[in-house]
């Protein structure tokens, strides 16, 4: 037989060779560009769409390696052409590098990281929320990925519940109590497009801590957002003035005062949420609202222990002064109105005209 | 002295004799110095908690433990106030249960035709200003606006001093109502004390007898010429009958 390579297929073989080099040569130079390498996805997949592909971890724990082609396709990123080597940029070739994470958790907590990569002013924000605060020492607080997903990343706020529902994944108990909230039961009941969902008065990334007194004298302002908006509350027949009446109320001119002149020392004027609510938050016709005529005394009694049941009287109601709903107010502010102007120009008028007269006399007399 | 020393004094060229009258007893004086002292004080601390919203005041007020200051002062002051008010009702009845009180700070037919014929004087349409009495009707109008404003102002302040012990008795608007009354019966009471009453006894002349409790026989005869009158011709007639 006879050995040698037939000179006939010289040519077609230095053709795949030079193809070949010339593949690599484009493919490595746009990895040290740090371009998303594209055109990976197959390539992985061929191993990774294998449903058994798995391992285990030194924690015990079995990381699964399995990709599901189908939802990958529908994820965000991979029909972006943004694929496998954007984020798991230290494997370029098989064999990978080993793998060097103890656990599941450890693996999520490095490669997160990646996501900076494009979305960087996202992920600075989350630096600076209390979740990232908690994870300096717990592990379980959320990353990017815990909330985003990694593969399978979808739009966050398709459809609207999806957020609220991803926030119940670790704040379970809160959930509860907002699901039955006027603003929870509408969310989830008709997905009402106009009710808060978490991240409307928490933030998305840069989530604070809604315990510090920061929070606490900002807060009627986040309510105010929606609640002082006339366009939005005459939908719901709701009164747009509650939070311009609360201002001049006897807790939000505290709170105002607080506000702009100690925004760091604790106050206890109530806020809206002292005595609607927070994530329980009910209409007030609701008899399991904290507000309801029948819970009323309860809530004042919170902050004014003992009070009699007079005392909720005293509370205006949110209304205007007027005939119908604050007749006492509306009586003294009448007599006010009528009499401080009435007394002060007679007054003023009276001694204008003494003055007058007293200065024609004496320049009659020194005539 | 007696009509009879004070004609004897006369008949010597050189001695000019100077008649005084007693306008306001010791009692009075006090009661009107520390009611002074009270009302400004009150007015004082009163107003930069009024309008807490606005910069001057939170300049004042610019820590937690000086609105806590300020409110402390205006409790002690208050009950300055309450304190004279008290004296000064508790006198009055005393006087009437003694039939000894004296009607001259009542307010009479008399006073609205004293007004009248006042105004008549200020508009050029009358010469002479009225003969007035013990007290004119400017200085009634002086004493009833403020008698009735501090009641108002001692009523709600204790309102609002004590809410939750008010409302154990009387209807939770009472507090709002009394809040908002508050608020504006002080001010129509300074202002009204700073036109009216700081023009009547120190522009228009120096009345200080309610400090020296002394009026003398000039401005007796010009500005109470009636009781001039009336303490002249039948000088023993009444004694020591006392003001509420």
């Amino acid at each position: 037989m006879d050995k040698r390579l037939p000179t006939r297929a010289l040519p077609k073989m230095l053709l795949v060779v030079l193809l070949g080099v010339a593949f690599t040569t484009i493919y490595s130079w746009q990895v040290r560009a740090d371009q998303p390498p594209q055109e990976t996805e197959a390539y992985c997949l061929s191993c990774h769409s294998n449903p058994n592909l798995k391992m285990t971890l030194p924690s015990g724990e079995e990381l699964p390696l399995y990709i599901d082609p189908a939802e990958l396709a529908r994820s965000i990123h991979s029909p972006l052409g943004i694929e496998c080597e954007a984020c798991h940029t230290e494997i370029k070739t098989y064999p990978h590098t080993k793998i060097e994470y103890a656990s599941r958790r450890e693996l999520s907590r490095s490669y997160y990281i990646s996501c900076k990569k494009c979305h960087s002013a996202i992920y600075e924000k989350a630096q600076d929320s209390v979740h990232a605060q908690v994870a300096i020492e717990n592990p379980s607080a959320p990353i990017c990925t815990d909330c985003h997903g990694s593969h399978y990343v979808h739009k966050p706020d398709q459809p609207r519940t999806l957020i609220s529902t991803t926030c119940a994944t670790c704040h379970q108990q809160i959930y509860q109590q907002y699901e039955t909230s006027v603003h929870g039961a509408a969310l989830i009941g008709e997905g009402n497009p106009d009710v808060p969902v978490c991240t409307d008065c928490h933030g998305v990334h840069n989530i604070h801590d809604p315990r510090t007194v920061q929070f606490r004298v900002e807060s009627p302002e986040l309510c105010a957002k929606c609640h002082a908006d006339a366009e939005l509350m005459g939908k719901y027949g709701l009164s747009a003035d509650v939070y311009d009446i609360y201002s001049l109320s006897w807790h939000g001119v505290d709170l105002q005062v607080y506000k702009s002149r100690w925004p760091t020392i604790w106050h206890d004027s109530a806020v809206c949420t002292d005595c609607h609510g927070v994530h329980n938050i009910r209409t007030t016709s609701d008899p399991q609202s904290s507000v309801n005529p029948v819970n009323l005394l309860a809530t004042c009694q919170k902050c004014h222990p003992g009070v009699s049941s007079n005392w909720t009287d005293a509370w205006t109601g949110h209304y205007e002064i007027s005939l119908e709903h604050t007749p006492w107010l509306f009586y003294v502010n009448a007599f006010y109105n009528s009499l401080v102007p009435l007394v002060l120009w007679l007054a003023g008028i009276y001694v204008l005209l003494q003055i007058l007269r007293n200065t024609v006399d004496r320049a009659r007399r020194s005539l | 002295m007696s009509e009879q020393e004070y004609q004897r004094a006369r008949l010597h060229p050189a001695i000019h004799v100077e008649r005084v009258f007693t306008r306001f007893t010791l009692s009075q004086r006090w009661e009107h110095a520390l009611l002074m002292l009270s009302v400004v004080v009150l007015l004082l601390t009163g107003l930069p908690q009024k309008y807490r919203a606005e910069p001057w005041s939170q300049q004042l007020l610019s820590t937690p433990e000086r609105v806590f200051l300020f409110q402390t002062v205006h409790r002690v002051a208050a009950v300055l106030l309450i304190l004279v008010a008290l004296y000064h009702l508790g006198k009055a009845i005393y006087q009437i249960a003694r039939r000894r009180l004296s009607a001259d700070i009542f307010i009479s037919w008399q006073d609205f035709r004293d007004a009248g014929q006042m105004v008549a004087y200020l508009l050029f349409l009358r010469k002479q200003k009225p003969a007035f009495g013990k007290y004119n009707f400017e200085q009634k109008v002086t004493y009833w606006f403020t008698f009735i404003g501090v009641g108002i102002m001692i009523l709600s302040g204790l309102v609002l001093w004590f809410p939750e012990l008010v409302t154990r008795f009387l209807p939770g608007r009472i507090v709002p109502a009394a809040k908002l009354a508050h608020s504006a019966e002080a001010l129509v009471l300074g202002i009204f004390i700073v036109i009216w009453h700081i023009y009547h006894v120190h522009l228009e002349r120096a009345n200080l007898s309610i400090f020296t409790g002394k009026i003398n026989e000039k401005d007796m005869q010009t500005y109470h010429t009636l009781e001039y009158q009336r303490l002249i011709e039948s000088p023993t007639s009444e004694q020591g009958g006392g003001q509420p």
